[in-house]
């Protein structure tokens, strides 16, 4: 699981986490049904407290993108289809671009403006 | 030379050893024989002819019938590590067992009594030469070929890093088979310790199953999982459950990383194998992380999501090359 964090990123860090796996998993390494690397494993690579991961996980939990099973650790949820990872990958791209769009000045709004103006 | 002929030819050879030699000294043989010797050579176990015949020749048969299946798989001897085991294995057990049978029989021939057969010292002694030497020639003549680099190995996978980013890979790989086997092991350590406290279990039951236990435990606790981490400026493996043993690789030593497939058909099974400098630690099937160090060495682990890895690795190390 490649993970990228930004280091001028103002957002809280499980926020941070949590886009980082949405990234990996829309990139396509982990398919539905495979198991994440242990939550320990994750804070020791990034350095950071595994409380933390384990909180980016839980949200990710329910947003619906993994799900935890006892005695299976954590693995990627949904069909046996991309729909799911693909979708985590736009939700990820659109809050990279809001993020973006606020740092112009534009908002939400603007922002569907602009999506709906496109053919 | 085709080598699953090559292993029918030398595997009927064997067992015909083991089956005709016992059968045609039969009349000079006493009934039990002595099949094991203590200390000072004074023989300390028996067994009745027919089932000595069984056991000396399933103990080469099984084996063989394995190789066959390996070979049969086709992957085995894709790899000079791979036709190294094999052809090293083939012969030198075959030698191994055969020899365990020429000198039993020759210490039991013409004695009265199994208790009277004797053992001359450098027999065992020589059946080990004999059959390390054997495996060592057969490895070298199969050897074969060396390895042609995977294709993926003269594209190495990049990726593009963005300032101001910093990147890890972690990646993960379990074995649940020998997960369950450490589990087993230590749930029966347990029941052990729990019985010897109450004092049903005597000592010499204790005594039999103990090593079993805690060598089971062991090889677990350092095979059943790892765990790889790329990062910063080494590239971290770590074994079991415990995550200990370590084995940090500083990325200056490295050349290039790649992700392959390799099979324990072609290393000689699961666990650390080969030898340094070609070394693969395998705990499944499948996808490796290759390593390729500076010095012309390489380490393989099997591991899940490898190409992603390999890609962090040759980006980490094209960066700190310009920087």
């Amino acid at each position: 699981m490649l993970l990228t964090l930004d280091l001028n990123d103002a957002r809280p860090l499980h926020e941070q986490v949590a886009g980082a796996i949405r990234r990996a998993i829309g990139e396509g390494s982990y398919a539905p049904g495979d198991r994440l690397p242990p939550a320990r494993d994750l804070a020791q690579a990034l350095g950071i407290n595994p409380n933390t991961v384990l909180r980016a996980l839980r949200d990710l939990r329910d947003e619906g993108l993994l799900e935890f099973r006892r005695g299976r650790g954590v693995s990627v949820a949904g069909p046996a289809t991309g729909a799911v990872a693909g979708r985590a990958l736009l939700v990820q791209r659109a809050r990279e671009l809001l993020e973006e769009a606020r740092r112009y000045g534009y908002g939400r709004d603007d922002l569907i403006t602009i999506l709906e103006e496109l053919p | 030379m085709n080598p699953r002929v090559t292993a029918a030819a030398w595997g009927l050879l064997v067992t015909a050893v083991q089956i005709g030699l016992p059968l045609a000294v039969r009349g000079r043989l006493p009934e039990p024989m002595a099949t094991h010797w203590g200390v000072g050579n004074r023989p300390d176990g028996s067994m009745p002819f027919t089932r000595y015949v069984l056991i000396e020749t399933l103990f080469w048969v099984l084996p063989w019938v394995t190789a066959l299946a390996v070979a049969g798989t086709g992957r085995a001897l894709e790899h000079r590590q791979g036709r190294i085991a094999w052809w090293g294995g083939l012969f030198g057990l075959g030698v191994f067992a055969a020899g365990l049978n020429v000198s039993t029989v020759l210490a039991n021939l013409g004695a009265a009594h199994w208790t009277q057969a004797r053992l001359t010292a450098p027999h065992p002694l020589v059946v080990v030469a004999a059959a390390c030497a054997a495996g060592a020639l057969a490895a070298y003549l199969g050897r074969g070929e060396p390895d042609v680099l995977p294709a993926g190995h003269r594209e190495p996978p990049l990726l593009r890093l963005r300032p101001g980013e910093r990147a890890v890979w972690v990646g993960h790989v379990t074995n649940p088979w020998l997960a369950l086997i450490t589990l087993v092991a230590a749930g029966g350590l347990v029941v052990l310790g729990a019985l010897s406290l109450v004092g049903v279990a005597g000592g010499q039951v204790a005594a039999a199953v103990l090593p079993a236990l805690v060598i089971m435990l062991a090889v677990g606790l350092l095979t059943s999982s790892a765990s790889v981490r790329a990062g910063g400026d080494h590239v971290v493996i770590r074994l079991g459950p415990l995550r200990v043993p370590v084995r940090r690789i500083p990325l200056a030593k490295i050349e290039s990383a790649w992700a392959e497939d390799r099979y324990p058909s072609q290393v000689g099974g699961w666990g650390v194998r080969g030898l340094p400098g070609g070394a693969t630690i395998m705990l499944r099937g499948g996808q490796c992380l290759v390593i390729a160090y500076r010095s012309g060495g390489r380490l393989a682990i099997s591991v899940d999501d490898a190409a992603r890895g390999a890609s962090l690795v040759n980006a980490l190390i094209a960066e700190r090359v310009q920087s």
